[in-house]
């Protein structure tokens, strides 16, 4: 090749993600840049902007509100993410194992959730909840239990990682499936001639093959806890005092804004966030890397 | 989708110049904080006759931001009154995301109303942040002696006019006369001693609560401080406020309520939510403490039980000196941002004031007039409500919003007030806790804001 | 960011391959487990009774909704006056939401994936200085949450004056990072090299030779990136909460959501409940059967993800 096609390729090349690029730096780099240049100003009501530096960074790792919710999150990446990525891995396996009836109908059925919109699963899960009167409420009376009330502040946290296990169980047992159905046949057909049990098969074979998916789900996962607002957003109606302005970090940045009216602090709490996002998801990166040595 | 293109292309090109223009750091938009610039027609004289005479008969296009439900009717009869002006309801959302969409479009500039819904609680907000019109130009001020004096004081910020008053809620109580009765309870509790004392046969002889204290009903449990004489808080429309709600006198009445919800006596579940209706239909609740746009409200709200409510005055701390508190109620505010200030000030005016639609808004909309002359007219006072046994309950409120106090004054961050209500004082009586406690913490989170956004603060 | 884990692996992403037809045989002769059979089941109630829930609710009027059972019909069948209520309500702004809807996500999942099936593919099949660091930019930039950048999104907006369009809506998710990355994937196995090379004897030029040759080597993958920025901008609540004022503008989760609301505004509250429940019923269907339809894509394009990845 000569250097005058190759250049010409460049061009090509180029122009091709020239585009996406475009739409990329304005609508990604530019709010990030715009955000993180508010975020060293305060404006108060009285008295109006300054700069302050890292005043609002400073502020944020003192302010208990923006760390029990980030304390939230951990614990919804603690509790629920396992709880939820060990579902949809049971299920995978069971599904690829090709043992139970109707497999194609399960699969369709627990992928389900996931066509529902994140705020239609909130509010009906709103009305399920219901202490006295909802679906919940009607069935621990039929069990003759005292009513559990879903929405107080004890037991919101656990309701909510309830909707969104509910929701993405299936997606996450989709992209197991996919990649359990693409380990070549050949590798567990001879372990099971060898008489590997079911258990054994998928912990030692199938379960090592597709740790990409899995790290995938994981990934996943891990931005998607940071993501929550639609559920305490959409919760606070109808449990109002159990969700407090900062129950997750993402719904603290908006009530800062938009409650609070502090732009440039709810700048600071974005731009934070998504650094707190990118150091989990490299720990886990890193944590997985290394197990894979060990392995 | 050319067209379309080409804004998209438009759009980007726009925010990569306000993204390099921001990072090349000269930029001033960090301080669009023209706050105290004069309104487009701020001339400091009166508008005359002439003027007004000419905007309402110019084709004009009026937005008007509200979540009153079909007050497109009033709208209506505004634009026959006036054919050339254009009025178009929008509803972005009720309570504080109505607010906060009212403050991004005002700070933005554009795409905001012309007329905006306020309740009374956030009018000090708004104008704090400079974004109401003064409407004494527009001849506002000599609208005062048509209103209840407690009402108008509500709209009044160092002698400006901000809003045009649209209802009000003066406090009653709504009760269940047939639980009563089985509870044996046959008068409406005069005093908050018989109230207890009525809760108790109510708790021991039917299945109900003779009320449920929504633990998140700031308004509610600030209307209660307000019939008690309580003054949480002031405001002196510039920086300085003053904040008390942990007073001796709030925690007197909150000790009161404490004992009520420590003793079950009254329920506490979150208000206006699908359990809370249901409480209502089905006898949960053997009465509700609560506003003068209620009663109309709850004929809807709870049909099944029609003809078994009744409403009487509040119980009193003191008899000698009957008294009242509000809760809720709105306004019609203009905004500085209007390129049509005129025409926006009629239509505030006129859906309120003029006698038609404001009637209508009291057969209609459940609101509790707050013009002297829809409260006087015979056609409300008198209308007699068969979901209240026959009872005239119009005439019961009339005479009710005589006694509330008129010196009540709000903080100028009510958002950030209630927001941190439920936090704080909601979340003690959901806990069933001590609420003093709650109160001192709403007070140290309440003094925080201020002073962090600059306010001087008078404890 | 995550190369080293992301790396794409040299096997097609999923092909019907002869083995995946010998196992369909191997497990047919397989023993069933009535025990298995049984858990997955139950496990399928606790995701399919909430919608039937939704279904049956959808079906009541606003007093048999609270009074009689969740999962069986009320007294009344009403689905189809809460249908006419969803279309009355607000003079059928219903249906203009849902039509909103089906635009933004519509407009959002062709240009995302125009513009991810166009940089996928130049970073799969050409070699250029600063690829690496590009590319490496794009995957980390998966790792940020869209709704993380909502509210500087929404600052740089409402500074630029563009809030409250639906170019506010649509032009934020344009971005599809991770599209990029599986058409990066998918576009390295199904595009051939020694079939481009073959065009470039021909004397097709570069762009000619996406146009007519790879672009339909390239659709299934496509089809998965399309799929998925248009239930990921359908279902999208926040940047829309925050971007637009309007009501007409508004897409169907915003909507419902404020018409659930209306039942907490006070003196101007209306119970809304049955007809807020009818209108989110009716607001599954769409993707329900997008997703029913188009089962053989999304299972395919996971895939390349999930096994690739």
């Amino acid at each position: 090749m000569t250097s005058a096609i190759q250049r010409k390729q460049h061009l090509v090349a180029y122009g091709f993600i020239l585009p996406f690029f475009a739409v990329f730096a304005t609508m990604f780099i530019a709010p990030l840049a715009y955000s993180g240049y508010l975020s060293f100003f305060a404006h108060k009501l009285v008295g109006g902007a300054k700069f302050v530096g890292f005043e609002n960074y400073v502020r944020a790792f003192q302010d208990p509100a923006f760390l029990f919710g980030l304390g939230r999150t951990a614990l919804i990446l603690l509790v629920q993410v396992p709880i939820m990525l060990g579902l949809a891995l049971f299920f995978a396996l069971a599904l690829d194992s090709g043992r139970a009836r109707g497999s194609k109908a399960v699969r369709l059925l627990i992928f389900l959730p996931f066509a529902v919109p994140g705020v239609v699963a909130v509010l009906m899960w709103g009305y399920l909840y219901g202490r006295d009167f909802g679906l919940t409420g009607q069935i621990t009376r039929a069990l003759g239990l005292p009513p559990t009330d879903f929405l107080s502040d004890q037991l919101i946290l656990f309701s909510i990682m309830n909707i969104v296990t509910w929701a993405f169980v299936g997606y996450n047992m989709i992209i197991l499936y996919a990649a359990l159905k693409s380990i070549p046949s050949e590798l567990h057909e001879a372990a099971e001639i060898d008489g590997a049990s079911q258990w054994r098969l998928a912990w030692s074979v199938k379960i090592p093959m597709i740790r990409p998916a899995i790290f995938l789900t994981i990934i996943f996962s891990v931005i998607g806890s940071f993501q929550i607002f639609n559920e305490p957003k959409l919760l606070v109606e109808i449990a109002p005092t159990a969700i407090p302005q900062g129950f997750t970090p993402n719904f603290y940045a908006f009530n800062v804004a938009f409650v609070n009216q502090d732009i440039n602090y709810a700048a600071a709490i974005a731009f934070l966030l998504g650094f707190v996002i990118m150091i989990v998801s490299y720990v886990v990166q890193l944590s997985m890397q290394k197990r894979e040595v060990r392995w | 989708m050319r067209q379309g293109a080409r804004k998209a292309a438009v759009a980007i090109t726009s925010i990569a110049a306000v993204a390099a223009l921001t990072l090349a750091g000269c930029t001033s938009s960090t301080d669009p904080d023209d706050n105290n610039s004069p309104g487009p027609d701020d001339t400091g004289g009166q508008i005359t006759d002439a003027q007004r005479e000419e905007a309402l008969n110019t084709p004009t296009e009026l937005t008007f931001w509200t979540w009153v439900p079909d007050v497109q009717d009033q709208v209506d009869m505004f634009e026959k009154q006036y054919p050339e002006i254009h009025v178009t309801v929008e509803n972005v959302g009720q309570g504080l995301d109505h607010y906060s969409k009212v403050r991004t479009a005002s700070k933005a500039g554009t795409g905001g109303p012309d007329v905006v819904q306020l309740e009374y609680q956030f009018i000090s907000s708004f104008a704090q942040t400079g974004e109401l019109l003064d409407l004494t130009p527009y001849g506002a001020a000599d609208l005062a002696d048509q209103y209840v004096p407690w009402v108008w004081k509500q709209v009044l910020s160092n002698d400006q006019v901000l809003a045009i008053p649209q209802d009000s809620g003066p406090m009653g109580n709504l009760y269940r006369e047939d639980i009563m009765n089985a509870a044996g309870v046959t008068e409406p509790p005069a005093t908050w001693a018989d109230y207890k004392t009525a809760a108790e046969k109510v708790r021991a002889n039917t299945s109900s609560y003779i009320s449920n204290m929504a633990p998140s009903q700031g308004a509610g449990w600030l209307g209660l401080l307000w019939q008690a004489g309580v003054k949480p808080f002031g405001y002196d429309g510039g920086q300085n406020v003053t904040i008390d709600v942990n007073s001796p006198e709030a925690k007197k009445v909150m000790a009161y309520w404490q004992d009520m919800i420590q003793n079950d006596l009254v329920s506490i579940d979150p208000d206006f939510n699908d359990e809370w209706y249901q409480g209502l239909n089905q006898g949960k609740y053997a009465g509700w403490l609560t506003a003068a746009w209620a009663p109309v409200f709850l004929s809807g709200a709870a049909k099944d039980t029609s003809g078994l409510w009744r409403a009487a005055p509040l119980p009193q701390w003191d008899t000698s000196k009957p008294a009242s508190g509000n809760q809720g109620g709105s306004a019609d505010a203009v905004l500085k941002t209007t390129k049509n200030p005129i025409a926006a000030y009629e239509l505030a005016k006129w859906i309120n004031n003029a006698h038609d639609p404001a009637l209508l808004f009291t057969t209609q909309q459940n609101f509790f007039p707050t013009a002297i002359a829809v409260l006087e007219d015979p056609v409300f006072v008198d209308q007699e409500s068969d979901f209240y046994g026959g009872q005239q309950v119009n005439k019961l409120f009339a005479e009710i919003s005589t006694t509330v106090d008129t010196d009540w004054q709000w903080l100028p961050f009510m958002e950030f007030a209630y927001s941190s209500f439920n936090e704080t004082f909601g979340a003690a009586v959901a806990a069933k806790g001590d609420l003093a406690a709650g109160l001192d913490a709403w007070q140290d989170a309440l003094v925080d804001y201020a002073k962090q956004q600059g306010f001087t603060v008078n404890g | 960011m995550v190369t080293a884990q992301l790396n794409p692996v040299t096997a097609p992403p999923s092909k019907p391959s002869k083995s995946d037809k010998r196992r369909k045989a191997v497990n047919r002769g397989k023993r069933r487990s009535n025990l298995l059979t049984l858990v997955m089941w139950l496990s399928v109630l606790y995701f399919i009774l909430p919608l039937i829930w939704l279904f049956m609710s959808a079906t009541k009027d606003n007093s048999d909704l609270f009074t009689t059972f969740g999962l069986w019909f009320g007294h009344d069948f009403n689905l189809f006056a809460n249908i006419r209520d969803v279309f009355a309500y607000q003079d059928g702004i219903y249906a203009r939401w849902a039509l909103n809807t089906g635009i933004y996500a519509g407009v959002a999942a062709l240009g995302a994936t125009t513009l991810a099936t166009m940089a996928g593919y130049a970073f799969a099949k050409y070699k250029f200085p600063g690829d690496k660091l590009l590319f490496a930019i794009t995957l980390g930039a998966i790792m940020i949450p869209l709704t993380a950048l909502a509210i500087p999104t929404y600052l740089l907006f409402s500074s630029a004056h563009l809030t409250n369009t639906p170019w506010a809506v649509i032009l934020p998710s344009l971005v599809s990072p991770f599209g990029v990355f599986l058409m990066r994937v998918y576009a390295a196995d199904a595009v051939p090299d020694s079939l481009m090379q073959a065009a470039r004897v021909d004397g097709a030029g570069e762009y000619r030779i996406f146009w007519t040759v790879s672009l339909r080597l390239l659709a299934p993958g496509m089809v998965t990136v399309m799929l998925f920025t248009f239930v990921a901008t359908w279902n999208n609540y926040f940047l829309p909460l925050i971007m637009l004022n309007s009501g007409k503008l508004l897409p169907l989760t915003v909507g419902l959501a404020q018409q659930q609301a209306t039942s907490t505004a006070g003196g101007g509250a209306q119970a809304l409940f049955s007809t807020v429940i009818a209108g989110a019923f009716l607001s599954i269907i769409p993707l329900v059967i997008v997703f029913l339809y188009l089962q053989r894509f999304w299972q395919t394009g996971l895939a390349t993800g999930g096994v690739k990845g």
